[in-house]
């Protein structure tokens, strides 16, 4: 048993350390801690100035232009940006997408569409879920029928993830409609300038618009924009998703945010002290933390686990469920910490008094972070996975 | 024992629930006012008819399922302790209070203070302070009025989480009256923790049964949600909660004109219950909805918000299990 890291990721780490030093702006980073909205720019601005040291794609083999780094590095870097308040790299192009094309994509779509990934020509979004197909994803209808040498799309695709940036959105169609419903679906490449391709804002309850609806009306999509084969995208999605959850578990994220209850604590008075000193609420603290030590050596656990061979089952659903678990539960003690003062979401752009702007990040935040426990497969979808193996094993 | 509302009582229940389907928006404040509403909250030596911790709750309920954001809770609050100081408003005065302060979860006095008499520091979630002809004002230890229009006031608005207009007061050597000792008026101040814990119940039964509406009728894997057991628990757990609830403000409407030690343990077991209550039903409606119960458009949103807000108002959860702990007054 060792559980320290190598010289070699102590060396990694300060460099990444190092790096955020120098290249993360601190405006930037306050945006992040108080869950402000960044704009495209600044979203593609911090992707430049990773790939500038070759670190976008942390994920990626090097034969892909990617980092090719080891699990536990990703892991690293995952925390150390998430604690310096980094933006986060937006996860449908390198997170989802490449892996997908590097596994099943032909050698033309590989060469083509990855470099542009990297350097930033194209932004990706999600064409996963639909109005009747949340977490029963396989009974998805958006339609994709064959016309000639194209697709011809219809149908309605929503959640999806700062669609209103993409230029180019990766859908599951359904090309089959007899049949056992996974054996109908398609993996496609939809250009969102073409005709037919309507995107609008959904407005959550925190009052910001990241997701979206996408609308298909008749939109004419190259038979060259189908990845792999035919009626083989449920197996894609799968794929994705298993990718989509290497990172499930937001140890760095956590780390963060407890930090930043930690500091609002300090500064809340309670009963003339600072609310840090009160045995009450430094029990709470200190249950989440523990809670959060445990979790990250799960984490560290299963990654060393897979980087020596082993493949993910379970793990990743029970990461998935115990990390937004510790993180909604931050937020929820965040929001705590500011007792009577978090009852707003806007100033309206009024100079608020000292903190304000931290009891308003703390509600937005909450309200926000609801979505932890549905996206990606929901809790309940992660505990029927879990319990379905147990019961098999 | 008795249950039962009064005939009186059921009667405004159902004029209530009557404008309430009628009337929202800006319509719906001046229908509640020709209804007798704001005079319902205040007892006959206050001005009103009623002021009875049944006829609070009712209201506050009722205007909780329906998801009315109206600032009747200072204004009521602001009502009460101006009569029992001997200062009653003018007919039609719009009033509000202003009790939380930046930089604390709930201390008094933290970021305001009185020099004579003037007041000079912050205030902030002020509900309905715009409008306000008088705001009611909390220091440490004592109660205080602020005319809207005295010197060196400045109120800065902005919406809140239920949907009201809130604001932060700015107060710089502002001349002020004192009304009394807080202590002195905790009578009205438990009558608005009454109605911010009854507003939440209302809140909260109308959020469980949308949600157990939309698990009856949403279709995942050829089934509507609640045939599956593991979302139907959890629908049945909110249920036993609700009732849970329910009671906790049973118990302080019973008790609103108790003796100060046993009413205060009541105040302070109700906004735990409710309080925690809310919580965890804007935690779950959302889980159990889905992407849905996260829209703007879709009805839950607002409950969430609403929620939120009525237990963080006048000390929350934590805030009240704390000072029950101790066996510490509701207000001192």
């Amino acid at each position: 048993m060792d559980m320290s890291f190598t010289a070699d990721e102590i060396a990694f780490r300060d460099d990444i350390r190092a790096f955020l030093k120098a290249e993360l702006d601190p405006a930037l980073a306050r945006k992040v801690r108080l869950h402000h909205d960044l704009t495209k720019a600044e979203m593609e601005g911090w992707h430049a100035k990773l790939q500038s040291r070759g670190w976008l794609a942390g994920n990626w083999p090097k034969e892909f232009g990617g980092a090719g780094w080891t699990a536990i590095q990703r892991h690293i870097f995952e925390e150390e940006s998430a604690r310096a308040h980094a933006p986060r790299i937006v996860p449908f192009g390198i997170a989802m997408l490449g892996p997908v094309l590097q596994k099943f994509g032909w050698k033309e779509q590989q060469d083509y569409w990855l470099p542009r990934i990297l350097n930033g020509d194209d932004w990706w979004c999600q064409g996963y879920s639909e109005p009747g197909a949340g977490s029963d994803l396989a009974g998805l209808r958006c339609e994709a029928k064959r016309d000639g040498d194209h697709y011809v799309v219809n149908g309605q695709k929503t959640w999806t993830t700062l669609g209103q940036h993409a230029n180019m959105i990766f859908c599951l169609v359904r090309t089959n409609a007899t049949g056992k419903k996974q054996e109908g679906i398609s993996f496609l490449l939809i250009d969102m300038t073409t005709p037919g391709v309507t995107v609008r804002p959904i407005v959550l309850l925190d009052g910001t618009a990241e997701v979206n609806e996408v609308w298909f009306d008749n939109v004419r999509v190259p038979v060259a924009n189908l990845v792999g084969t035919e009626n083989d995208g449920w197996t894609y999605a799968k794929y994705l998703l298993t990718h989509e959850r290497t990172n499930i578990a937001g140890v760095g994220f956590a780390t963060a945010a407890l930090d930043n209850l930690k500091r609002v604590a300090k500064s809340q008075r309670h009963r003339g002290q600072p609310l840090s000193d009160d045995p009450l609420f430094a029990a709470e603290m200190a249950g989440v933390e523990i809670e959060l030590m445990a979790m990250s050596t799960t984490n560290l656990r299963m990654l060393s686990a897979a980087a020596q061979g082993q493949a993910p089952g379970i793990e990743s659903s029970m990461l998935k469920i115990k990390g937004t678990q510790i993180r909604q539960r931050l937020d929820a003690l965040t929001r705590r910490a500011y007792g009577g003062q978090a009852m707003a979401l806007t100033l309206e752009g009024n100079e608020g008094p000292d903190g304000a702007d931290g009891a308003l990040a703390a509600s937005a935040t909450w309200l926000n972070n609801r979505k932890l426990s549905i996206y990606g497969g929901s809790n309940e979808i992660q505990r029927s996975i879990i319990s379905g193996a147990l019961a098999k094993g | 024992m008795n249950f039962q509302l009064s005939d009186d009582l059921r009667m405004l229940q159902d004029s209530l629930r009557g404008v309430l389907g009628r009337h929202a928006g800006d319509d719906l404040m001046p229908a509640l006012t020709e209804l007798g509403v704001p005079q319902a909250l205040l007892t006959e030596a206050e001005g009103g008819f009623d002021g009875s911790g049944a006829a609070v709750a009712l209201v506050f309920e009722e205007l909780g399922r329906a998801g009315a954001s109206l600032p009747l809770i200072g204004a009521m609050i602001a009502a009460a302790a101006l009569s029992a100081a001997g200062r009653p408003a003018d007919e039609g005065a719009a009033l509000a209070f202003a009790d939380a302060e930046p930089g604390t979860r709930y201390d008094r006095g933290v970021a305001i203070a009185a020099d004579g008499d003037c007041l000079t520091g912050r205030k902030t979630m002020v509900a309905g302070a715009e409008a306000a002809d008088t705001i009611l004002v909390t220091t440490a230890d004592a109660l205080w009025a602020v005319a809207s229009d005295a010197a060196g006031l400045t109120i800065r608005p902005y919406p809140l989480l239920d949907d009201q207009r809130g604001a932060d007061l700015i107060l710089e050597a502002t001349p002020a009256t004192r009304l009394g000792a807080l202590s002195d008026f905790d009578g009205a101040l438990a009558r608005g923790v009454l109605a911010h814990a009854a507003y939440a119940l209302g809140g909260i039964t109308a959020a469980v049964d949308l949600t157990l509406d939309y698990l009856k009728q949403r279709k995942q894997f050829g089934q509507p949600l609640i045939a599956f057991q593991a979302l139907a628990h959890r629908a049945a757990d909110l249920a036993v909660e609700v009732e849970q609830a329910r009671s906790a403000v049973t118990n302080l409407a019973a008790h609103l004109d108790a003796e100060p030690a046993l009413r205060d343990r009541h105040l302070q077991a109700c906004k735990v219950t409710v309080g925690r209550t809310a919580r965890l039903v804007a935690e779950e409606s959302v889980q159990l909805h889905g992407g849905i119960g996260m829209t703007e458009e879709y009805a839950l949103g607002g409950m969430i918000r609403r929620l939120l807000a009525a237990d963080t108002a006048m000390g929350d959860a934590d805030f009240h299990l704390e000072r029950f702990a101790r066996g510490e007054p509701a207000f001192a």
